[in-house]
């Protein structure tokens, strides 16, 4: 007959392997719309540059735009805190909804858009003066706040921006001694101090090294708990890892959007399978 | 594998972490199905029985989801090194570690008819088979949350020694059914359960083989030590 | 054969390069060494004491550098500030347009139109209405000497500034007018420096347009509305002049004048060069 006890290993002795520590599942949840394109046309003179785009941006997390030199994606994120304003001859029209506003039309003050829509650019910009008047800049414009709460907004921003253990000792030194990583960290600590809603970020690590790409990188997982990204990258392996939404853009078109691991994984278009695997430049 | 630097990308590091959970959580559950599956033999435990039986879709669930979730890794993050070996080994270990499970469901099934029968030969070989082949999957969940390939290669010599079990057993088998025809059924269903078991600890084998190439970069040396003689086994009738 | 041919042909054109330079050179460092040479003896500290003295006897040319020193400041109070934002309208609002570039088409002509022809022409329109030589008419037309290259430099070296410097204080939500004053003048500010600075040295030495408009003093003024005592055409006077005294002063004013000019165009490139470290 069997034998009791010792020969087999009972259930209840397997100890408790049922630690569920699971990061969260990846967001699939639909959040709301920060921003939302609707049938978005550019003309640079009468090129036609952007075509019908209708995109939203969700709060709170990172829209990638991906696609071949001269796409239009740069065009669009340019759109968004009316820069083209600068260039007789380039004009937008469809809408651009933002709070209910459509921050295309005419009669929108611009400078005010600018502080809640906030850019930054490929190549850094360090402003010729000191680490604290680039920071301070900004605030200066829009609000004004006595010293003691400009030191605090300065300090603010730049760990915000993982730059403050770096500088703190020095934020009376010219900007330009930084680093090209540090500049661009500084860039965005200058966007970040305004308190802007939205960050526009056009190929935000093309001039950089590695590990400074990296580390921005991980800057943008973080700021997307409080602000609304946008990045415009040629790099396709850097959407995948930064974005939570990705657009793919084709001769002004936008072929497709969607979650980044469905666009990745799953693709629905042929042309958005072709460009992500290197089928095509 | 602890004393490794952290990566710079928090939610990258969290996704690592969430794969070896899912793993070592399926790990908990399988183990828990053999476990079932011995007391269900071994102390003809019906309910242990339905238990097993029970558990085993919540595998089944696990490993498509691992599966997702290592197809959604290898695309969005691009791994490369160690990382890349970690999160392949993952989904080759969640296919082992779903095979496992459907043996222990498979050996739990045949004990509820094996109970009908009433054995006039001990069982104590099969029940030493079962805690070798526990002890052996419970040092390669091991090897699998700890990420050790010393322990992985433990398990991988030890799987010999299972192998020859089931061969005596194999043979006890089969002269049992020499005896008696009345034996057939019950020693058919022990062989079947014996085999299952066989098979649970290739798998086991196999998942370290896995952690030892995820962990070192090296595959274990090329033939594993195979004391599975059975199949060139010949019983012949002791009395003519 | 070829190869021996490039290498004569070769050392030929780099000898020929190295012997003008060294004619250039010679010249150059002829005069300075004249200048040196006679301008050292006249040195003393009478220099800057004494005024000009009437003709045959010694003195200084203290009025002179003191007359040269008003006009300079008095024409760089003018020009530059109207120089500076001209540049600037050029640089941001003109762009590449048409207009923009017939400005600067004509700014170009200015900058290089013979001064006698402008001191000439700021005598009819100051020194004739008010009746005589003045320390003002011999400022306006220094400044209008000076406006063409103010307008130049800023407007080059405010377009030098990159454009992704201006969209980044834009972007910020900026007025144009903060971004240029701001950002702008700051980025731009070694190379509008610069270019005051080679202006200043031009207009230290411009002698034609002097003639028609402060002439000369040989007493002592402060006030711009008399005819002021200048280096340059004290120089002039001097040099022609029979008396051995004045001859010597016209040396030792030329002198100071070179001094003056190297100095300022050194500072000039120190600071450029300083600020690109």
């Amino acid at each position: 007959m069997s034998e009791q006890g010792g020969a087999a290993i009972r259930p209840q002795d397997t100890p408790e392997r049922f630690l569920r520590n699971a990061a969260p599942s990846p967001k699939a949840e639909a959040a709301a719309a920060k921003i939302t394109m609707e049938t978005l046309n550019f003309y640079y003179g009468t090129n036609r540059a952007l075509k019908d785009v209708s995109l939203s941006l969700p709060e709170r997390q990172v829209t990638g735009m991906i696609g071949p030199s001269g796409c239009g994606k740069s065009t669009l994120l340019r759109v968004l805190n009316r820069m083209y304003d600068l260039y007789p001859g380039q004009r937008a029209t469809g809408e651009v909804l933002m709070d209910g506003e459509n921050i295309i039309a005419p009669d929108i003050d611009v400078n005010r858009l600018r502080s809640k829509i906030g850019m930054v650019f490929q190549k850094p910009t360090p402003f010729p003066m000191s680490i604290y008047d680039n920071i301070s800049f900004g605030v200066k414009l829009h609000e004004r706040l006595a010293k003691s709460a400009m030191d605090e907004r300065v300090e603010w921003s730049l760990t915000r921006a993982a730059l403050w253990s770096e500088v703190k000792d020095r934020l009376r030194t010219n900007a330009l001694g930084l680093s090209g990583g540090q500049q661009q960290r500084l860039c965005i600590a200058r966007s970040i101090a305004v308190r802007p809603e939205v960050i526009l970020l056009d190929e935000p690590t093309s001039a950089l090294d590695p590990i400074s790409t990296l580390k921005v990188e991980e800057l943008i997982d973080e700021l997307k708990q409080d602000f609304t990204l946008a990045i415009v990258t040629h790099n396709m392996q850097q959407a995948a890892r930064v974005a939570d939404q990705v657009a793919f853009f084709y001769l002004g078109e936008m072929v497709e959007v969607g979650p980044a691991a469905q666009i990745f994984t799953a693709p629905r278009q042929r042309r958005t399978q072709e460009y992500i695997t290197g089928r095509f430049g | 594998m602890s004393d490794s630097p952290t990566h710079m990308i928090k939610s990258y590091e969290q996704e690592l972490k969430r794969l070896r959970n899912l793993l070592t959580e399926m790990g908990g559950i399988v183990e828990n199905q053999v476990a079932l599956a011995a007391q269900a033999v071994v102390e003809k435990d019906a309910d242990a029985a339905i238990r097993a039986v029970e558990e085993d879709p919540r595998a089944d669930a696990l490993e498509r989801e691992a599966e997702q979730f290592v197809i959604r890794l290898l695309a969005l993050r691009q791994p490369v090194a160690n990382d890349l070996r970690q999160i392949v080994a993952a989904l080759k270990m969640t296919g082992d570690l779903e095979r496992i499970g459907d043996y222990a469901a498979n050996i739990a099934k045949r004990s509820i008819v094996l109970a009908e029968f009433s054995l006039p030969y001990s069982l104590t070989g099969l029940a030493h088979m079962f805690r070798m082949v526990q002890e052996n999957l419970k040092l390669v969940i091991d090897a699998v949350g700890d990420n050790d390939p010393d322990k992985a290669a433990q398990v991988w010599r030890s799987d010999d020694v299972v192998d020859e079990i089931y061969t005596a057993l194999f043979r006890e088998l089969v002269t049992y059914m020499m005896e008696d025809p009345r034996n057939i059924t019950p020693c058919t269903h022990l062989l079947f359960i014996a085999k299952n078991l066989e098979r649970i600890g290739d798998h086991a084998t196999n998942i370290a083989e896995t952690v030892h190439y995820a962990a070192t970069g090296e595959s274990l040396p090329g033939q594993r030590p195979k004391g599975n003689t059975s199949a060139y086994a010949v019983i012949r009738p002791s009395n003519p | 054969m070829r190869a021996r041919r490039r290498r004569i042909t070769n050392i030929a054109a780099l000898s020929l390069g190295t012997a003008a330079t060294a004619v250039g050179l010679l010249f150059l460092v002829w005069i300075l060494l004249t200048t040196l040479i006679n301008g050292f003896a006249a040195l003393s500290p009478r220099l800057l004491t004494e005024m000009t003295p009437p003709p045959g006897s010694e003195g200084g040319l203290l009025n002179a550098i003191f007359g040269s020193t008003l006009l300079i400041v008095i024409a760089v109070a003018m020009g530059a500030p109207i120089g500076i934002l001209a540049g600037t309208h050029l640089a941001e609002y003109g762009g590449k347009s048409a207009v923009a570039e017939t400005i600067r088409f004509v700014n170009d002509i200015l900058l290089s139109a013979p001064s006698i022809v402008m001191g000439l022409f700021v005598y009819e329109i100051v020194v004739r209405p008010a009746g005589h030589f003045s320390g003002w008419a011999g400022a306006i037309a220094l400044a209008f000497i000076l406006l063409p290259v103010v307008v130049r430099t800023t407007d080059e070296t405010i377009r030098l500034v990159p454009i992704t410097l201006r969209e980044a204080a834009l972007a910020l939500g900026a007025p144009q007018w903060r971004v240029i004053v701001q950002i702008l003048y700051p980025a731009a500010r070694t190379g509008m420096i610069t270019g005051l600075l080679l202006g200043v040295a031009r207009i230290s030495g411009e002698t034609a347009p002097l003639l028609f408009t402060a002439l000369n003093n040989q007493y002592w003024t402060a006030n711009p509305a008399q005819p002021m005592a200048n280096i340059p055409v004290v120089i002039f006077q001097f040099a022609l002049s029979p008396y051995d005294a004045w001859h010597h002063l016209a040396w030792a004013g030329a002198l100071l004048l070179t001094v003056f000019v190297l100095v300022v165009s050194v500072g000039a490139r120190f600071l450029l060069r300083a600020r690109i470290d």
